[in-house]
Parts: C-alpha cells; structure tokens; sequence
C-alpha cells in the first residue's frame, strides 16, 4: 500500500468536517453518561446503575414522544423517569442500606427485561420498536454561526440534546466550584465526617446526588432514542453507562475532563460507522471498536500519567542529588 | 446557680458495651473544665452526646438552664455548641477559608461569595489571635495549622461553649502555652471551655475543675487546686499507677544504626529528610523528639524501607541497607511498631494469630516448606497473648474487635518477639491509656536491655525525655540538636523543637554527630 492510499484512506475515514460533526454527536450520551458517575462519585459514590438508567430514560423518551408526537415531551418523560429511578434507586440503597453494586447490578438487568416487557405489553411488538409518530429530534442551525466556513459546520446543526450537553458541562463545572451545594457535595465526597459535623445532611445529599444522575442518565438514554435513532431497541444503551464511569476516572472527576475524554469515544464509534458502510473489516469487529480503543487509551493515558508523576520525582530526585 | 451545661443521667449504649453509664456532668459559665478517663471510658461518648452527633438513650441536658433535646448537630451547634475533634474533620482539597465557612458559606444569588469567604475568616482570625493564610490548601499544611483552622471553625459558628478533644497531642511545649493563651482569651470573653485530655501536666495547668470517668461511670469531679495528678490517676485506673517509669542506666555496647546524611522525600516530593546523620548503639534508645510533620514519619519509612532514600547511607552493624528491599532489611534485624498501627501495624480484617505471624509466617516452626503448622500458629499466638496481656476472648478473633491498647500489644508483641537489632517505635502509645502507655513503655525497656538498639519516635515530649538515653531533636528534616537523656529540660527541647537553637550548641551538636559517625566509618 503506497502512501497516497494511506492519506485517501485517513481522509476518507478519519479527518473530515462530517467526522468531527459525528465525533461531537456520538460523544453526547457518553459524556451524559459521565456526567452521571461524576456527580455522584463527587459525592462519595460509586453508583453503577448508570447503563439501566439510561435504558430507562431512552424507553420513557420514545413513549412520551409517541403519545404527544413531540420530542421536547419525550424528553420531559425521560427526565422524570431519570427522577423515579435514580430516587428508587437512592432509597433502597442509601437509606434502606441495600449494598449499593448489588442494587447497581439489579438495576441493570432489570432494566434490560423491564424494557422489552414494556415494549411488548404498552407498543405490542418484540424486540425495537419504531413508528411514525416518534418524534426524534430536529436539527437546531444557529444563525450567524452556521455561516461560518467549516467551523460553522463543526458548531452548528446538532440537535437540542447536545448542546443542552455541552452547556450542562460548564452548569456542573459552576456548580460544583461556585455554588454552596457544589461545595457541600464535593465535601460530602471528599470527607463526610467533615461535612457531618458542619451540619450538612451527608444522606440527604447523597440521595440528591443520585437522583442527579439519574436525570443525567436519562438525558442520555433520550438522545440515544430521539436523536441518535428514532425509537427504541432493546439494551440499546450499548454499554455506554460503563463507559461513561471510565471517561469520568480519566477526566479526573471534573465535567471538562469528561467532557474530553468522551470525544476520544464519539471519534472511534464515528469512525466505526464509516467503516461499517465500506464492509472491508467484519462489522463485529468494527462495532467493539469504540470500547476498545476507548479502553486501550484510557489505560494508556492512565499509566503514562503514573510515569510522568515517577519522571518528576525522579528528576527532583537527581537535583537534589546534584545539590549536595 | 444555674449550670452553662448540666448532664444528668446520661446513658448510652452501643451494641454489647455500655458507654456511658448514669453519667451526670456539669459546666459552669466561664470555666475550663477538664475531662479526664482513660480510652474507652466514655468521654467523647459523652461530648458525642452533648455534640448532637449521639441520642442518649436515657438522661436529660440542660443547656443555662433550659431543656434541650439534640436530634443532630445542628441542634448544637444553634445552642452555641463547638467541637473541635481529636481526628480532625477538614477537607483536605479545600483551603482554609473553605473549610472555616463549610456548610455556611456565605453567597450572593446563590453563589458563594468567595470575597466574603476569605474577608469573613480573616477577620476571625484577627480577633481571636489565630494566625492562619485563608488560601492554602489544607493537605498542604501541617497538622499544628489544621488544629488552628478547627477552633477557628467552632468560633466562625460562634460557639460560646467550645469542647477541645485532646488538643495538644500534635503541639510542642510552646504552641500548647500558646493554645492555653488562647484558651484563657477565649474563657476571659466569656467562652465555656470542656478540655478532653489524659495528660494531668495539662490538667494541672488549665482548668478550673475536672471531672473524671471510668468505664462509662462518673468517678468524681474536683477543684483542680484541690487534687494533684497521683489523685487524678488513681481514680481514672481504679489503681495506683507509675506516672514515670523507673530507669536503670543504659549499657551501650556496639553500634547498630549509623544513618549518614540521609535525604528522604514525602509524597509532595518534597525534602521532609533533609540531611539526617544519627547513630543508636546496642543498649541504649535515641529519642526522636519534634513537633508531627518534621520528618519524622519519612525519617521512620526511610530506614525500614518504605521510602527511597534520595541521598545518604543506612548501615546495620556497618553493613548498608540503603538498596535493601523491606523484607530484607526485616530479615536483616529491622522491627517497627509503625505510627499509625491501624493502617500499618496490623491487618484489622484478619485474626490476632495471622497478624501475629506477619512476620515470620515464612520461617520454621510456623511454616515447614509451603505448608503453614496452624498448630503452632495457635501456639506462638497465645503464647504472646500471655506474655504480653492481650485482652482477647480468644486468637481466633479478628483483630478489629480488639482496642487501640491491645492492638498496639499485638504490634509489639510480634515486633519484639522477632528479637531484632534495631527496633523502631513510633508513636508508641498514641491514643492509649495511662495503664497501656506503662505497659508498653516497660516492653521498649526490655528490649533495650536485651541488648537491641530502640530508635523512638514521639511526637510525646515527655515520653521521649522519659525514656531516652539520648534525645536528637527534628525540626524541618534536620536535626538540629542533641542532648543526654536526663539533662534535658523541657523548655530546651522545646526551643529547640521550633527550630530555635543557639548557634554554638546546635554547632557543637552537629560536629558531634559527625564525630561519631566519621569514628564508625
């Protein structure tokens, strides 16, 4: 393969205007999904039932949407389901002291049976379920900025679930530095004896914590149904919960963290859609890359992190080596 | 008269103990009132209680007078009512400022003020004399600070009935005079003092009155110029006790530990050992002596290992140690009684016979090839249990369902038993009671006159000067200082502990260090 090929393939495949587009709306539900185990592992909690919530809040999304025909109701409907199941959630775990990855993991399957139940006695049909009077989400074009050359189209033309993303980014940013609840949260996560003794209701910020996420998951599993695809598939949630755990450990806890670490997502799963449409490599294969690069990258970055910590002691070790 | 605070038949119980038995406790306004009792005699029970953070399940408080019920702090803390805790409760992430204003930060439209934040913690600190720099990060500062930041906290809720939780553990001499000061100002203003402590030097020197318990019982409450400690003691064990134990001569014989211009770094990378030359001979203990946070904790985890050392040599009996891995370095003759015996000193999930064996499980008889002789687990453990008076209903039992005391019986137990060269002890007798710290003191004498070389670190003053043969002072990673075991006075260490060393002494001390070493070489 001569190198011409290599740079028609890179530019076919990996750096284009519409991948960058693609990398934007596929990173959504990730960072969503991060943003979901941020918040509450801010607040001291490792809460795992983010993958059933988002299934969750994808189902009640296209229900909504198809009783109304209107997306933005479809995406109320989520949201308060996001509510129900993250409050149910918190209850038996934090105040009815259920073990917390045992009540994480039920969510999860249950989500998964819950979901193709209901699809099957509320729509009566197996499996996904798509109709007509689903309304996914339409295409926002932002005057002025959609005219700017090339950058106009890497800004504008999303649909109104991402850039709700990307401004919830900088509302939790501010949220947890600025804001009297932000710090309690971050205290209740860092030292909850602290927090305690100060008079801060450490329960009842976690619970709120998990709520949350729960409409943080839902945001998710809403654009996974009304704006990525119309309609509802079974697990269609796709691992993304999980995922949005990892992006949160790399992103340091912090949602401008998440927020890149999810691009690294949404441009392998971009790029394995444009794969999957030339069918030169097995689509299996393409579909587990996203995870995997993902995966492989964030160990990656992980690692080489602990090796820059080790450079720099080492380094300030042979100064002062030097210095005596 | 009327009480500040009146406790009257207070009883709380926790699962299989009785914690605080038909206590009655009263505060008078304006007093400093100590309470004493040794670990587990229900004291912080009792303030836990008065604190909100407990429910009694039997008594009443009055707080000036009037009826209280506490459902949590909050209640407490609206009644005027301080903590500061033993354990500190800071953020650490957080800076001063923040922590001072947790949970009532002041904000403006719902966000926080952070103008009024600082402006609002500097002028606490102005007013009440606690010098503090409103941005530093709490991780980032030393424990003597935090201290500080946590009575700030209390006052910022304008407490007028403070509660101190053994305050002057991590304090040299001159900052507890200074806490004291402070405590006096603060009483002068009008504020009610309870002064938890188990130190009857600072009985003796600070309240007004003292109340004293006994497993969770009220044993007696005194003017304070009406008794003396030798009362004081015997009413907390219930026995008469030695407040200082009785020495004989150290007979040093050959050099163990040489440790040569050692530079050890901690986790911020930066130098807490900066240039450490000392030496312990066989028979005698060198006394590390400094306030927390001076090194001494990277000083410790450098010679046994867990640290790198940056520069610098560590030799037992002339042999360097320096490139040794921990288990060799064990072998080689190292025991530690590490400083914090529940992260380090034993593995709390385990039973009292595997923790026993940590460190010779690998060796006959405990171990023949892979295989482990649990009959003789069994035996070497409650060998131990004798010998050293572990209070436990059996070996078998996990080692967190025994006390602070009998744990650090275990920790020294094994450390002891192993019959090392070197034997280092770390805050030894940290957060035990009179009877336990006589106990363990007698246990690091014995091991000196065996013949094995003690390198004690104690944040104690007067444990150090206690048992020492020879006192080396740590002050920012350097030792600034080295004095006989007996000459030292109180008021020398203590200069020297806040780095204050007449230039002609702290040059003699050096060189003869140095002396020292060079001879060994």
């Amino acid at each position: 393969m001569d190198t011409s090929v290599l740079v028609d393939i890179l530019q076919r495949y990996v750096f284009n205007v519409a991948n960058l587009q693609g990398m934007l709306r596929l990173s959504t539900p990730v960072i969503l999904a991060g943003l979901c185990a941020l918040i509450t592992a801010r607040a001291g909690i490792l809460n795992i039932a983010g993958e059933g919530m988002i299934l969750f809040g994808a189902w009640f999304a296209v229900a909504g949407s198809y009783y109304t025909q209107n997306s933005y109701v479809g995406l109320a409907v989520a949201i308060l389901s996001g509510l129900v199941v993250g409050g149910l959630f918190a209850l038996f775990s934090l105040k009815f002291g259920a073990n917390i990855i045992v009540m994480g993991i039920a969510i999860n399957i249950f989500a998964v049976s819950a979901t193709i139940f209901m699809t099957r006695i509320v729509f009566g049909v197996a499996g996904s379920f798509m109709h007509p009077n689903i309304q996914g989400f339409s295409p926002i074009h932002i005057p002025l900025i959609k005219d700017i050359p090339i950058l106009g189209g890497i800004l504008s033309g999303y649909t109104f679930p991402v850039y709700l993303t990307w401004l919830l980014v900088l509302l939790t940013t501010i949220f947890l530095y600025r804001t009297p609840w932000g710090i309690h949260l971050r205290a209740v996560g860092e030292s909850p004896e602290a927090a305690r003794t100060q008079g801060i209701n450490v329960e009842r910020v976690r619970f709120l914590s998990v709520m949350a996420s729960g409409v943080f998951a839902s945001l998710a599993g809403s654009y996974l149904s009304l704006g990525h695809m119309v309609g509802f598939f079974d697990q269609m949630s796709a691992g993304r919960g999980f995922i949005g755990m990892a992006v949160n450990t790399f992103g340091g806890g912090e949602p401008v963290g998440v927020f890149l670490s999810s691009l690294l997502f949404g441009l392998t799963d971009t790029i394995g859609f444009r794969l999957q449409g030339e069918r030169i490599i097995p689509i299996y294969f393409i579909s587990m890359l996203p995870y995997f690069v993902t995966l492989i990258a964030l160990t990656y970055f992980t690692i080489r992190k602990a090796q820059v910590a080790k450079a720099v002691f080492k380094k300030k070790a042979a100064q002062a080596e030097a210095e005596r | 008269m009327t009480y500040e605070i009146e406790m009257i038949g207070i009883r709380k119980e926790f699962p299989g103990v009785v914690a605080n038995d038909n206590i009655d406790f009263a505060v008078r306004k304006g007093e400093i009132h100590a309470l004493v009792g040794e670990n587990g005699a229900g004291k912080s029970t009792l303030m836990n209680v008065l604190f909100g953070l407990y429910q009694p399940d039997a008594g009443t408080i009055k707080i000036r007078g009037e009826e209280v019920k506490f459902n949590n702090n909050l209640d407490s803390i609206a009644k005027g009512i301080g903590m500061v805790h033993q354990s500190f409760k800071l953020v650490p992430s957080f800076t001063v400022a923040e922590n001072i204003t947790l949970g009532h930060e002041p904000s403006k439209l719902g966000f926080v003020d952070k103008d009024a934040v600082r402006e609002n913690v500097i002028k606490i600190s102005k007013r009440f004399g606690l010098k503090v720099d409103p941005d530093s990060r709490i991780r980032d500062m030393p424990v003597g600070i935090q201290q500080r930041v946590e009575i700030l906290k209390a006052l910022y809720l304008l407490s007028d009935i403070l509660i101190l939780d053994e305050p002057t553990g991590v304090l040299t001499p001159q900052e507890t005079d200074e806490l004291f000061e402070v405590v006096r100002s603060l009483v002068a203003t009008g504020i009610t003092v309870i002064f938890i402590t188990h130190k009857f030097r600072e009985v003796m020197a600070i309240s007004d009155r003292v109340t004293v318990l006994r497993d969770g019982k009220w044993i007696g409450t005194k003017d304070t110029k009406d008794t003396n400690p030798k009362e004081l003691a015997r009413m907390m064990v219930g026995r008469e006790v030695l407040l200082r134990i009785d020495k004989t001569e150290a007979n040093p014989k050959e050099q163990v530990l040489t440790v040569e211009n050692l530079k050890v770094l901690d986790n911020r990378l930066q130098e807490a050992v900066r240039d450490v030359s000392l030496s312990v001979k066989a028979g005698e203990i060198l006394g590390i002596a400094g306030v927390e946070g001076n090194g001494q904790r990277e000083l410790v985890e450098g010679i046994i290992g867990l640290r790198t050392a940056v520069a610098g040599d560590i030799r037992i009996n002339g042999k360097s140690i320096t490139k040794m891995s921990v288990r060799q370095r064990r072998d080689y003759g190292i025991s530690c009684v590490p400083e914090d015996r529940y992260v380090r000193g034993v593995a709390l999930r385990a039973s009292l016979e595997d923790n026993l064996i940590i460190e010779n499980y690998d060796k006959a008889p405990i171990s023949k090839g892979q295989v482990l002789n649990l009959k003789k687990i069994a035996q070497h453990a409650s060998r131990l249990i004798s010998e050293f008076d572990i209070r436990t209903p059996s070996s078998k039992v996990i080692a967190s369902t025994l006390s602070g005391g009998n744990l650090q019986k275990v920790v020294l137990a094994r450390e002891i038993d192993a019959r090392p060269k070197l034997l280092i002890v770390a805050q030894p007798t940290r957060g035990l009671d009179v009877g336990s710290i006589e106990f363990v003191h007698r246990r690091i004498l014995e091991a000196r006159d065996r013949g094995a070389a003690v390198l004690l670190v104690s944040a104690e003053l007067e444990e150090v000067m206690s048992l020492s043969d020879r006192i080396a002072v740590l002050y920012e990673g350097n030792i600034v200082g080295t004095v006989k075991g007996g000459e030292a006075t109180e008021e020398e260490l203590g200069l020297m502990m806040a780095g204050i060393t007449d230039e002609g002494e702290d040059q003699r001390d050096s060189h003869s260090v140095e002396q020292q070493v060079s001879q060994e070489v």
